[in-house]
């Protein structure tokens, strides 16, 4: 019985995640098309109700109704199984996520963390585990697809994606020195108290480069403009997902909005203090509010998430696209030394400064 | 990488260059421009099925046979602008006009407007201003033999087009008939 109820509580709680999380999906599609289009003097989609807010739901409906091709030649088993390999790691990553305070109510009489999933002691690198094996979708979808464009953006991607998540997981480790945890929540919690202390600028070694190497890195991870060389459409039609149309083409799009989604949640976890307001303590609960608190919280965190996701679209309104071998040096030889050093520099201050 | 013919010795980035590229200077100057059209969002862009461009006096648009304002045809069945057409859209048909062997009119009138280029050569080359260029350019159809049009329709697109008719001929000054000059200094022929 007790089993029962908190698989039934968690699955709520994954029900409640998986609902914000395809909810934001839905308006970064909208929202990406209305800043890019607002960047560039037009006007983005305004035909679909007013100023065209209803045109994701009009897009889902068009794929969830489009006909499911598979190509001749395709490896019928690796064409069905690539989407969801990349949309279930994309997912799955918000597990450990905490969304808001770390605090615990009473449901049914058993203790129940309502803004994490699951509070597991390696979040980071389960986050970590799973962006690798969304590669796999990506790759395994540009090789069974029987295309030259697909094998290549998949090739591409290969490369891509191990080069950066290299650099993200490198970038990672002075916060991690830092916080002396891999658990999201406990990183969280080490950043409260104002924003100087938020791992960006914190004492004793500020991680601003780790920030900047973590940032630019994601951009890459996630295949986004500059970096989006696998999915090339000047010269790679659409890369990977060429051949892909209907709802397996959907899976791929929902995949890479709910990366975006994550890489900016973990950044925002781990550099910028996460659901910490920038001032010590809320301000409802110096107002005595103590209840209510939580919801300045979440405030903050979706904020900082928000902000994230504008600068990717932001970042592709502005730069165009690197060549593949600019892409390799970057990641090579510009990112991997500033994160190797500032991994020496961060231990050594955590060693003679220990917080 | 592939080896660079002339080597260039390699200059050494001033202090200032080198603090540009550390602190993303360029790209953050294009990110600037992206933003500040972003606070001052000006769209350029024009809703075109709901609101529509205002089209230029001399638009060659939609060809159109024209009629008098007694509502004969003007086409003599001349054959100039069958002539004059660079992508042989037209065809005419000529024919007497019955009991008056010294008139003739265009029995047929074909155009073939999935090749007309709207060159105007036609308007230019017909001695009796049968044809116009109308200002209609919303001509998408699903079925390309729409755009074969016949004599009636293009008399249609005439009369919508040009509500105001002008004389007949023999109404206007007798020149007129033959040269298709305008002689609107000299006094009209009373009707």
């Amino acid at each position: 019985m007790e089993i029962g109820l908190r698989l039934a509580v968690s699955l709520a709680q994954i029900a409640a995640v998986m609902g914000v999380v395809m909810l934001t999906v839905m308006v970064l599609t909208l929202a990406e098309r209305k800043v890019l289009g607002w960047m560039q003097d037009r006007m983005g989609p305004m035909e679909v109700g007013p100023y065209g807010v209803l045109q994701p739901i009009a897009d889902g409906l068009k794929l969830f109704f489009k006909e499911d091709i598979i190509p001749a030649g395709a490896n019928k088993f690796l064409f069905t199984l690539a989407p969801i390999l990349a949309l279930v790691p994309a997912m799955i990553g918000f597990a450990v996520i905490p969304f808001g305070p770390t605090m615990t109510i009473e449901l049914f009489g058993m203790q129940v963390k309502p803004f994490v999933i699951s509070d597991i002691n390696i979040g980071i690198l389960y986050i970590l585990a799973f962006a690798s094996i969304g590669a796999y979708g990506i790759i395994l979808g540009g090789w069974s697809s029987n295309s030259k464009y697909s094998l290549l953006g998949g090739l591409r991607s290969a490369a891509q994606v191990i080069s950066y998540e290299l650099n993200v997981g490198l970038a990672i480790v002075g916060v991690i020195l830092l916080s002396g945890s891999l658990s999201l929540v406990k990183i969280t919690e080490a950043q409260a108290g104002g924003f100087w202390n938020w791992f960006i600028i914190a004492m004793p070694f500020p991680q601003i480069f780790a920030f900047v190497v973590y940032v630019i890195s994601s951009v890459a991870e996630t295949n986004r403009v500059p970096f989006d060389l696998p999915e090339a459409e000047s010269e790679l039609v659409a890369g990977f997902f060429t051949e892909y149309s209907g709802m397996r083409f959907a899976f791929f799009f929902i995949a890479e909005y709910a990366n975006m989604i994550l890489v900016s949640c973990v950044a925002a976890a781990l550099f910028l203090g996460g659901w910490n307001a920038p001032y010590p303590g809320t301000i409802l609960g110096h107002l005595g509010l103590d209840a209510l608190a939580w919801i300045e919280n979440v405030v903050w965190f979706a904020a900082k998430v928000y902000f994230f996701l504008f600068l990717f679209f932001w970042l592709r309104a502005t730069l165009p696209r690197l060549r593949y071998d600019q892409l390799m040096r970057f990641g090579w030889k510009v990112m991997l030394p500033i994160a190797l050093g500032n991994i020496v520099l961060t231990a050594i201050a955590a060693y003679f400064f220990p917080r | 990488m592939n080896v660079a013919i002339t080597a260039q010795p390699k200059r050494k980035p001033s202090f200032s260059e080198w603090l540009k590229t550390l602190t993303f200077y360029e790209l953050l100057v294009g990110m600037k421009a992206t933003l500040k059209h972003l606070l001052n969002y000006k769209p350029i862009t024009l809703q075109y099925p709901h609101e529509k461009r205002l089209l230029p006096e001399n638009y060659r648009g939609m060809l159109a046979l024209l009629r008098y304002d007694d509502g004969t045809e003007k086409c003599v069945g001349c054959d100039l602008c069958e002539a004059a057409c660079p992508s042989r859209v037209i065809r005419v048909v000529s024919g007497e006009v019955p009991g008056e062997p010294t008139k003739r009119y265009s029995k047929e009138y074909y155009m073939d407007m999935t090749r007309c280029l709207f060159c105007g050569l036609c308007v230019d080359a017909c001695p009796v201003d049968a044809l116009g260029m109308t200002r209609e350019f919303e001509w998408a159809v699903y079925d390309k033999r729409q755009l074969h049009l016949n004599k009636q329709q293009l008399l249609a697109i005439g009369d919508r087009a040009y509500p105001v008719r002008e004389k007949r001929l023999e109404l206007q000054h007798p020149n007129v008939a033959f040269f298709n000059v305008t002689f609107k200094h000299l006094p009209q022929k009373e009707n």
